[in-house]
């Protein structure tokens, strides 16, 4: 009997602990999470194809945009000219467009950025890290990030000529979402 | 101590960022405290014969009132920004604690980077290797660069090593000369024994060479 009640007693113990470190773990931050919509986004550090290197978080307190792409995508080509428009237009209110590059070969992104010549920089992510650590599925997807370097919008598409992104862009720059 | 050290992680940062909460809940509690009776006394004033001088002293422009209530703000601002200080240090404190937790100072290794002038070598990267493991590899940005150009020393890489021989390898990608690409090793052997282990890495340019030079320097 007594051993009934001591193991009944261990049993719930354990289920406690269980509770209290699930509800733990779902509290914290997970990689998994840390790049989506409502999260922190992921900083990263990485070589431009022309220039020089450059860290995500030496942005905050201004909105980002992170587009990622490959010189093999036909619509990541449209997207990039798109967001060049962009930042041509919303540059000197603060915007920032970094474009990663999932290219295996570096050379194919740095032989894209000498054709395609664009006014923000054209990173690297050989190793792919930056891609995982944001979950991208599928190209081209673009992320805007506000001035707290909280992500707000995710974009799988390459409707940047929407009118949409225009709203989400003027949203970041006007800092609606309390980020600083 | 001990029973905290037992504890998992997540667990243990749990733990101190609720004792955190909780002191800084502490020490905001004094703050209402201390507001409480002063607010008491006031509405027990305006009962008491002698408060009525205090009331027609408030219908005078630019009265006592006026200047009560300045000060009272004034003094609410300071006790805010105590308070802010206290969460401030406090914060220091678990940071230090933490690191002392992560990495104790028996088996602490920690490497910095240093750079000095800088005309012969623009810095990339460094890629850092202790006992044939990689465990650094840092890109550096031009901002960082002109901060290290600017006598600032950056903290790399710390960890935890076992006492005994262990062997530090640095690989420095940057810009050397003449814009070339430039890539250059440097090593050292080093005993860890009981306290924490400091190494710099050392960026310098040699006049006469006119060549970058690479040092690892052994703190004792």
């Amino acid at each position: 009997m007594r051993l009934k009640y001591r193991a009944i007693r261990i049993c719930g113990l354990a289920l406690c602990v269980l509770g209290v470190t699930t509800g733990l773990r779902a509290a914290m931050p997970t990689g998994a999470a840390s790049g989506s919509v409502g999260h922190a986004a992921p900083d990263f550090a990485l070589p431009a194809a022309l220039g020089n290197n450059v860290r995500l978080s030496e942005y905050r307190g201004q909105p980002v945009i992170l587009s990622f792409w490959s010189s093999r995508c036909g619509l990541c080509a449209r997207q990039l000219v798109a967001l060049d428009r962009y930042y041509g237009t919303y540059r000197s209110s603060g915007l920032i467009v970094l474009a990663v590059s999932v290219d295996d070969d570096a050379q194919h992104a740095q032989d894209y950025a000498r054709a395609h010549v664009t006014a923000f920089p054209l990173l690297l992510d050989q190793a792919k890290t930056v891609s995982r650590a944001y979950g991208i599925g599928r190209l081209p997807t673009t992320v805007l990030i506000d001035r707290g370097g909280v992500v707000r919008f995710l974009h799988s598409d390459d409707g940047a000529g929407d009118e949409s992104y225009v709203a989400q862009i003027r949203a970041l720059l006007d800092d609606k979402f309390g980020g600083l | 101590m001990n029973d905290t050290r037992s504890l998992p992680m997540p667990m243990n940062i749990a733990l101190r960022s609720l004792l955190a909460l909780a002191l800084a809940a502490g020490l905001a509690a004094p703050l209402w405290a201390a507001d409480a009776p002063s607010a008491a006394a006031a509405s027990a004033s305006a009962a008491v014969p002698g408060a009525a001088a205090a009331s027609d002293a408030a219908t005078v422009p630019g009265g006592a009132a006026a200047g009560g209530e300045g000060t009272a703000t004034r003094s609410l601002d300071e006790q805010i920004q105590d308070l802010k200080k206290d969460v401030v240090d406090l914060n220091k404190d678990l940071f230090m604690l933490e690191e002392e937790l992560l990495f104790p100072a028996n088996t602490q290794v920690a490497v910095f980077v240093s750079m000095d002038v800088g005309d012969f070598f623009a810095l990339d990267s460094v890629s850092l290797k202790i006992d044939s493991h990689e465990v650094s590899n840092y890109l550096y940005t031009p901002r960082e660069v002109t901060a290290l150009l600017k006598g600032g020393v950056q903290r790399l890489y710390v960890g935890n090593l076992r006492s005994g021989q262990h062997e530090l390898i640095a690989l420095f990608n940057g810009k050397g000369p003449h814009e070339r690409a430039y890539r250059r090793a440097a090593s050292v052997r080093f005993e860890k024994g009981v306290g924490a282990k400091y190494l710099e890495l050392k960026i310098t340019d040699h006049q006469r060479a006119q060549q970058p030079e690479f040092e690892i320097k052994d703190w004792e």
